[in-house]
């Protein structure tokens, strides 16, 4: 029988040659794949550099395409957003940082203005159309994605900006630190479904409540400011109105 | 059904802001946040619509009054809403609270003067209107002001509101108040020197 080392007092040594021998060529090895994949790295950043600077204007100018971007940005664990302090090379490289603080203190300045209407809860189109407004650009440039980024770079600022998705594809921005419960989230689903209206009705019929918890809900909605009271419906006699469910023209 | 609520253009040119087509702001809210939000903006509205159409005299009445000079503004026939008597009446007091409006006569509560231009701010218009009309240094009813016979900032003025005015002037030493045959006048003076 052969053993690989043979036998002996000598096989130790020779094993532990051996093993030596693999340890450095697996160093040296695994150094020239670091060294490799550094030189990939630098190439692929400048490759990126390139690109980005390249279609800056893109980049900044189209929703779809700075999208793509962005989410190839995600999927290589690269953040775009990483602001000019922590990631100067991506703000510089793109602005792009800028344009999304930029964003950010434009939706806090649509949602503090319309706090007053609104009690601190603005639909997800709403605010995107009053960016618009405020930016003096068309209806499609600013996408739901780019406002959902921009609250994000705003969380370190602790203003407690949130994104509710309140079902059926609306969402809804909360601007004012509030906890929404579970049946006001039901509420302002039905609301947006009937054009800003929720009523005690509504939510039995469509959501199956019982009265009495309609009732009491659409009454702490009503105290929170979130809604308010219309005592002459023609069809329901009394009606709530969600008004951040409303759409405002101005 | 959607609801938009947009501002709406009367007849007369005035604008009706996007409150106005939201129905519950014809209800009076039953939480304080939402109440002073909506009694704010009924008051901006009145105000605003009191000067278009310079209208002195708000009475709780008015509410109930279809096709009367308020009408345009308390009701909402397009979404078939309007306000009631109880809720102008929390909104008038309101007014007069801040001093945007005045219980006239005094002791009830049921009509107001609007001061859409506050005393001061007519005792200004009154003392550009007698400089610029070359009434400096003659004596004018009362009477005068308010009907003139070129219409003038003036015309309709009510009497107490323009007392309230020359009382003004009369404090800075630029009118003086006299006693007229038929009722009361007003001297107009040059403004002193430094003013």
């Amino acid at each position: 029988m052969h053993r690989l080392g043979g036998v002996g007092i000598g096989a130790f040594d020779r094993q532990q040659q051996s093993k030596r021998g693999f340890a450095e060529l697996s160093t040296e090895l695994s150094q020239a794949q670091v060294e490799h994949l550094h030189l990939q790295l630098a190439q692929f950043r400048s490759a990126l550099a390139h690109f980005a600077s390249t279609n800056r204007d893109r980049i900044r100018q189209e929703p779809s395409f700075r999208h793509a971007f962005q989410q190839m940005c995600v999927s290589i664990g690269v953040d775009p957003l990483a602001g000019p302090r922590k990631g100067g090379w991506w703000a510089e490289m793109l602005n792009l940082g800028d344009w999304q603080y930029e964003l950010g203190v434009q939706i806090v300045d649509v949602c503090v203005s319309t706090r007053e209407r609104n009690g601190g809860l603005i639909e997800m189109t709403e605010l995107i159309r009053l960016v618009s407004k405020l930016r003096g650009v068309g209806g499609d440039v600013i996408t739901e994605d780019d406002v959902l980024r921009s609250i994000k770079t705003l969380k370190p600022l602790g203003a407690g900006y949130e994104v509710i998705d309140v079902g059926g594809g609306k969402k809804m921005v909360r601007s004012v630190p509030r906890e929404l419960d579970a049946d006001q989230a039901v509420m302002l689903a039905v609301a947006q479904e009937d054009g800003g209206r929720v009523t005690e009705q509504a939510l039995v019929v469509r959501r199956g409540w019982k009265q009495e918890r309609a009732r009491a809900a659409l009454d702490n909605m009503l105290r929170d400011g979130l809604c308010w009271l219309d005592e002459q419906d023609p069809e329901y006699g009394v009606s709530y109105w969600v008004l951040s469910a409303m759409r405002w023209d101005e | 059904m959607s609801t938009t609520l947009a501002p709406y253009t009367l007849p007369s040119g005035f604008v009706l802001p996007s409150i106005h087509s939201g129905p519950p702001f014809f209800t009076q809210q039953p939480s304080p946040s939402s109440r002073k939000i909506a009694t704010d903006n009924w008051t901006r509205l009145i105000l605003s619509y009191a000067r278009h159409q310079k209208l002195f005299v708000l009475r709780t009445e008015d509410a109930d009054i279809p096709g009367g000079e308020w009408d345009d503004v308390l009701s909402n026939p397009r979404i078939n809403r309007k306000i009631r008597a109880p809720h102008l009446a929390a909104v008038i007091a309101h007014m007069v609270a801040t001093d945007q409006a005045v219980y006239d006569p005094p002791n009830q509560t049921s009509a107001v003067l609007l001061y859409w231009r506050t005393p001061e701010e007519w005792a200004q218009v009154l003392y550009d209107w007698a400089s610029s009309t070359g009434h400096l240094n003659t004596i004018m009813t009362f009477y005068e002001i308010v009907e003139p016979p070129v219409p003038s900032p003036l015309s309709d003025l009510p009497l107490p509101i323009l007392r309230k005015a020359i009382a003004v002037l009369a404090k800075s030493s630029r009118a003086q108040v006299i006693a007229v045959a038929d009722g009361e006048g007003v001297r107009f003076l040059t403004a002193p020197p430094g003013r």
